[in-house]
């Protein structure tokens, strides 16, 4: 081999290894039937969250649907002039439906991702280090805990403008606890484990233990809240826009169900109610679905038939 | 009459995208008041028969086809109802691990009550009161039967569990691998235990041990099981001295054992794949005697003329011949190296006085009152020198404190007094600002092969690891990876280099750890029981490969493990070592053939034989190791010694007490050299037993 | 001292400790954050100066920071929560009612269906593979994952305004002036409009009892423990009984951790059956800036979970014989 195709041969094999290794994370879903639809649940969500906007047929909230006569079409069941009904503002509901998808995506990713990425580095650090790191970062989650999410984030949002990154950054900042206390309680029995100690014994530096044979142990566990925290995340955000505390620039399905609810309509306007009701329940049970087959994929103790 | 009769089962287990043929066509019988052994590897379908003769086969366990008769009737055909009754009532079971075996959280008196209640009709006094008669029989305190399990030693559950399968007085005990784990004193008391209790009840006994040496001593017949095959069965006395299937003759060969001249050789290979239905004979691929017969069908069990001895071997004719060849390490392609004990270079590491004391959490109220916190002595005044090219083994029973010795050793754990030198230079020296240079020449192999390896790295980049961390040999990384795995016998070193642990074998596993430590190029190398959970095959070739390496690698070894056997088969010196202090020290030879300290005796002892016509004399200790906090005054094996005398509690002996340069002891009334070594121990279970002791020949 | 109590002094510390910290960040949010509530209050209405010091002092508001804070501490601690703004009614008058409340449908709710989900996740555990075990999961994932409001307006529109069962709204019928706690609960109208926000507590929370339960059945049920249970002859109920038995723990102290969220967790649930309870009245009161209410509210709901945490600890460390902080043990 010569010393120009060298990095090169490494650089494929590390793409393969990372593809080996997500290909691997995903192998359950194939077997389980649950777990892949929710999969195409989430791809359709996630094309939604891109493309949704460009898709609608009117813009949500300035556009006003009208008869042929020019009247205001106001809580008009779905027909041709609009294919899912109109609101009582005379909004197109199809519209609101699809752009709608997009806070949704915004904030279950960027919140889930934070949630995991927040709660799992606390999680390492704590468990690895012990002593009073484990014990203040430990104590800090108790009180987050304490702290009731809700009212706490409606609190914050009634001072500060709502906008859909300072919703994101609550919402992460409320839910890595949980992450953390798993993920650390995972590290303290990865920890005790034999090749811990014999990185040790060979002379790796803490950070080096941490990152290269601690943390990879405990990645699956991170990655499985992660997803949770994507649920989370969109359920937070839906119930926070919901109770009128969303980014008012933004058509969001809480905020539709919000004016369905609040304008007196549930009873009669099903097709107002449906399309964001059944977005959202769709997507957090997708990702759970996903997250819970998987689960059972990575924790030992429940894979008692092999 | 027959108690119990198996015929042709098999048993698979389904598996996601496999299917396991654990068991293939087993048949035994086993007469009433017999005990019966069922030896094997693992793997080799030995547990799975158990199961299935309980019916407690996993779900995705089937039993393909074959009849168990018990007592006349066909358990296969029964409904679950009719066979729950018979379990227990006629068939108990002590299972394998007794530490995970009870409930954790019903307390060990009602779990046996549970099972009287199920059985019989009886009021919870009368119950109680058998439990309480059971704990006795047993050898347990019957005030603690409102305990919870893990209030109990490893041991003491084992006797829990026994008592509860001695509870309804069952015809038939199985008992699955009822001493693994344990220490070897206990294990000796457990099996002394059982055997007594069988021989009062007389009932018969199914014992499943990969421990041929327990079956030689407790067992009358015996089946040899490998690749779900029985190879060899008959009368103990039969098969064990006379084997005439290659797997026994191989099996027989590397067990290790204390007063054996010859090193035990490993049977090469690795055991089969039971992903398809056999077609050849099992043993083939790794059998020296295989012939083209073998490839193409497994053998029948032959039924040797006129004893009781059945051998599956297509060339059982000539046994005898082929018994001869399997003496010779070279059959089995091992070349034979001769005991070439090589010149001990100069002095590695030493330790003088060197202790290790954990200290116990206080109340804040005593440390206000600065009361003195109290002190876990895991290691107490060790002094020990270990030269380059010399295997310095360590034994002692589990929380002796010798994996606290090794970690200590390896400055894993930092010493709390005395003097530890590596190299020349005092362990201070490596601890302010030096101590990656101790790390690259002391290294540490661990217990646990399966744990003992990242599972997300592979072979290369666990090797490779200490390579980058030192900086050592960085421009040639992947020659001395290669070169060390081929070192351990990892060949060709290629075919390792990109898989992930869970890809390998136990034995592999284990050798990718040592390679890992040698990688690089240590002077000194400690090994924490390494081989403790390797099949006896796998143990014996790691056992060779480190003896090997103090040989040709100027390495000084330190070896600790609670196996006497593995010990003095690879040690140059030994050490004994019995809470936090070693009792005895030399010359492997001198200390293995005449003990000096009644400890060293009832450990050597305690070991079983694998020859069944061997009778050994047990010493059985009493008690338990004290609790290191809280040591007696005096000398710590006083309240066990069955020597004890007044002097003994008044002062502790120090290790130079008895004996000189190349054996000493830390004894007042030492077993003199040259007498054999228990016989001046009474023991009060086999009276008369004393003289046939087999130890000082 | 034992180690036992040792472990409880220390946790008790912990709490007290906690509490401090959530009292002042709870101060620090509503004092410090721009745009202060109070200052809203007085910029918003149209009062002249002299009432807007009288307001200012009522409060206490005129003091410096650190004084406010003190008092702000001596009440909360001492449950003396002062005056609602809007209500001009003492705090803890306008908070009580409502907490009892949310306490008689939150709580038989928590309680029902941990038994019962429990129960069922047991017996899905151990029929692993089954129909039912693959039913119920699904549907408690559907039910759990789903926000309880959506869940909660589907069945408002199913039971409520389409089969016309139940009522959709409020706690009792309009007409109804019961007096005293016992005419309002215990009455067929309270038990009419009790059933639907009760049954859709229940089916929301199924889903985290229901996995638990059948994850510590399904890792039981390999375990060899059972196996020896297995071998005296138990019969599979007396299994299946053991097993639940052994993953009770963690059941009990997922139940006592989500007692302690109680009151947050159910907070729209509320607001969309606009059940009068503490949840509903937080958001109104988050609405209308009536900030004494707003913070004794949360105030009780910190509480609520720092002392929920503190008993799910000491149980777990009571009831489990093998955590050996109540003495014992052994290697």
């Amino acid at each position: 081999m010569s010393t120009e195709t060298k990095p090169k041969a490494e650089l494929y094999r590390r793409v393969d290894a990372l593809w080996t290794l997500v290909r691997d994370q995903f192998a359950f879903l194939r077997r389980d039937p649950l777990a892949f639809a929710g999969m195409l649940v989430v791809a359709a969500f996630v094309f939604l969250g891109l493309f949704g906007p460009f898709l609608a047929p009117h813009d949500p909230i300035e556009h006003t649907v009208r008869s042929d006569t020019g009247s205001v079409l106001r809580l008009s069941a779905p027909s041709l002039d609009a294919f899912f009904g109109t609101t009582a503002f005379g909004k197109d509901v199809l519209s609101q439906f699809l752009a709608g998808a997009r806070p949704t995506l915004i904030v279950g990713l960027f919140g889930g991702l934070g949630t995991g990425a927040l709660g799992f580095t606390v999680g390492v650090v704590s468990g690895y280090y012990g002593g009073w790191v484990d014990e203040l970062l430990m104590r800090l989650t108790d009180l987050t805990f304490s702290l009731p999410f809700m009212p706490m984030a409606l609190l914050l949002l009634t001072f500060v403008t709502p906008n859909i990154w300072l919703i994101t950054a609550i919402i992460a900042g409320f839910l890595w606890k949980m992450p953390a206390r798993v993920v650390r309680s995972e590290v303290l029995s990865v920890r005790e484990r034999t090749f811990v100690k014999s990185a040790r014994a060979s002379g790796a530096s803490d950070l080096r233990t941490m990152l290269y044979h601690v943390a990879p142990n405990v990645l699956p566990i991170g990655f499985l809240y992660t997803a949770y925290g994507v649920a989370w995340a969109i359920a937070a955000q839906a119930s926070l826009a919901f109770l009128g505390f969303g980014d008012p620039t933004m058509t969001s399905w809480g905020r539709m169900l919000r004016q369905v609810f609040a304008s007196g309509n549930i009873r009669v306007a099903w097709w107002w109610v449906l399309p964001p009701a059944i977005g959202i329940a769709a997507i957090t049970t997708s990702v759970f679905l996903i997250g819970r087959a998987y689960e059972e994929v990575i924790n030992p103790e429940i894979q008692t038939d092999q | 009459m027959t108690l119990l009769n198996v015929e042709d089962l098999k048993v698979t287990y389904a598996t996601d995208d496999e299917t396991i043929h654990a068991v293939n066509d087993v048949s035994f019988s086993i007469d009433e008041g017999v005990n019966y052994g069922l030896a094997g590897e693992s793997g080799s379908g030995k547990s799975t028969v158990a199961e299935a003769l309980l019916g407690l086969l996993p779900g995705n366990g089937t039993v393909e086809r074959g009849t168990i008769e018990f007592n006349g009737t066909d358990l296969m055909s029964l409904s679950d109802a009719e066979r729950r009754d018979i379990l227990w009532e006629d068939i108990a079971y002590i299972p394998q691990s007794a530490m995970d075996s009870l409930d954790p959280v019903m307390s060990t008196g009602d779990q046996i009550a549970q099972a009287i209640h199920t059985h019989r009709n009886v009021t919870d006094a009368k119950a109680r009161d058998r439990v309480k008669e059971l704990f006795e029989i047993v050898g347990l305190d019957p005030d603690r039967i409102d305990e919870y399990p893990h209030e109990f030693s490893g041991g003491m559950r084992q006797r829990v569990t026994i008592a509860m399968a001695l509870a309804l007085e069952p015809d038939l005990i199985i008992a699955d691998e009822p001493t693994t784990g344990l220490d070897v004193i206990v294990q000796d008391k457990i099996i002394d235990k059982i055997l007594e209790i069988q021989e009062r009840m007389d009932s018969s006994l199914l014992l499943i041990t990969h421990e041929i040496g327990v079956i030689a001593e407790t067992c009358d017949e015996l089946s040899i099981l490998y690749g779900g095959k029985v190879m060899e069965q008959g009368s103990v006395d039969n098969v064990l001295v006379n084997p005439t299937n290659p797997y026994t003759m191989g099996l027989k060969n590397s067990f290790p054992e204390i007063d054996e001249s010859d090193d035990p050789v490993a049977i090469p290979g690795s055991p089969p794949n039971l992903s398809r239905e056999p077609t050849a004979c099992v043993f083939e691929d790794r059998c020296p005697f295989a012939t083209d017969e073998c490839g193409e069908s497994h053998p029948e069990l032959f039924d040797l003329p006129n004893r009781n001895h059945r051998s599956a071997c297509h060339r059982v004719k000539e046994a005898a011949q082929l018994r001869r060849d399997a003496h010779d390490p070279e059959t089995w392609n091992i070349p034979d190296d001769g005991d070439d004990d090589s010149d001990r270079g100069e002095v590695i590491l030493e330790t003088d006085d060197l202790e290790k004391h954990y200290e116990q959490s206080q109340t804040l109220l005593s440390k206000f009152r600065a009361e003195d916190p109290d002190y876990v002595k895991a290691v107490d005044g060790v002094s020990l020198s270990v030269r380059r090219s010399e295997v310095l083994g360590i034994a002692g029973e589990s929380g002796c404190g010798k994996s606290t010795l090794g970690e200590t050793m390896a400055l894993l754990e930092d010493p709390t007094g005395g003097e530890l030198s590596f190299d020349g230079e005092s362990y201070e020296h490596y601890q302010n600002g030096n101590l990656q240079e101790f790390r690259r020449k002391a290294q540490i192999i661990f217990q646990d092969p399966f744990d003992s390896l990242n599972p997300r790295q592979t072979v290369r980049k666990i090797v490779g690891e200490p390579l980058t961390i030192h900086d050592y040999r960085t421009d040639e990384t992947e020659q001395a990876i290669v070169e060390t795995l081929e070192k351990v016998g990892l060949t060709p070193a290629e075919k390792f280099l990109d898989s992930y642990p869970h890809e390998l074998s136990g034995g592999q596993r284990q050798r990718v750890a040592v390679a890992k430590a040698l990688v690089l190029d240590p002077d000194f190398l400690i090994c924490d029981e390494p081989a403790s959970m390797l099949d006896v095959s796998l143990k014996v070739n790691l056992l060779n490969l480190l003896r090997g390496l103090a040989d040709t690698e100027d390495i000084g070894i330190v070896y600790i493990s609670h196996d006497l056997a593995s010990l003095t088969q690879v040690s140059d010196r030994l050490a004994i070592m019995y809470l936090g202090r070693i009792i005895e020290e030399g010359d492997v030879d001198r200390v293995a053939n005449r003990p000096s300290h009644p400890y060293t005796s009832s450990l050597l002892s305690a070991a079983p034989e694998k020859d069944p016509t061997a009778d050994r004399a047990r010493v059985l200790l009493e008690g338990e190791p004290p609790d290191p906090v809280d040591l007696p005054s005096g000398c710590a094996f006083a309240p066990r010694c069955p020597k004890a005398q007044e002097s003994c509690w008044e002062s502790e002996p120090a290790i130079d007490e008895t004996g000189d340069e190349t054996h000493r002891a830390a004894c007042y009334f030492p077993d003199s050299d040259g007498e054999p070594a228990a016989s001046a121990v009474d023991d009060p279970e086999l009276p008369g037993s004393s003289n046939a002791d087999s130890i000082g020949d | 001292m034992t180690k036992f109590q040792r472990f409880l002094l220390k946790r008790l510390a912990i709490s007290v400790l906690l509490t401090l910290i959530a009292v002042s960040v709870i101060f620090v949010v509503l004092r410090l954050l721009p745009g202060s509530p109070f200052e809203a209050l007085v910029t918003s209405g149209n009062l002249n100066q002299a009432q807007i010091d009288e307001i200012r002092a009522m409060y206490g508001l005129d003091e410096p920071m650190w004084k406010q804070y003190i008092n702000y501490l001596g009440s909360l601690l001492t449950f003396q929560f002062g005056y609602s703004i809007l209500r001009s009614q003492p705090v803890w008058e306008v908070l009580e009612p409502r907490l009892i409340n949310s306490l008689i449908l939150l709580v038989p709710a928590l309680v029902t269906t941990a038994v019962l989900s429990s129960v069922l996740g047991m017996y899905a555990g151990w029929n692993r593979g089954s129909r039912l075990e693959k039913f119920s999961i699904v549907s408690t994932t559907l039910l759990r994952s789903t926000p309880v409001f959506i869940t909660a307006i589907f069945f408002i529109i199913v039971f409520a305004y389409n089969l016309e069962i139940v009522p959709a709204l409020g706690m009792r019928s309009i007409r109804a002036t019961p007096d005293g706690y016992l005419e309002t609960f215990v009455s067929l109208d309270f038990l009419h409009h009790y059933i639907l926000p009760f049954t859709v507590a229940v089916l929301y929370y199924s889903g985290d009892f229901l996995l638990l339960a059948r994850n510590g059945v399904v890792e039981k049920r390999g375990s060899e423990f059972l196996k020896l249970h297995r071998a005296k002859g138990l019969s599979e109920m007396e299994q299946l009984a053991r097993a639940g038995r052994n993953s009770m723990l963690p059941i009990l102290t997922y139940f006592t951790l989500r007692l302690g969220m109680i009151f947050q967790g159910l907070i729209l649930l509320e607001v969309v059956f606009s059940w009068p309870g503490i949840g509903r009245e937080l958001v109104l009161a988050i609405q209308q800036q009536d900030y004494p209410l707003v913070q004794a509210a949360v105030f009780i709901m910190a509480l609520a979970v720092i002392i929920a945490n503190l008993t799910a600890d000491v149980l777990y460390a009571y009831f489990d014989p093998t955590v050996s902080t109540n003495g014992g043990g052994s290697a």
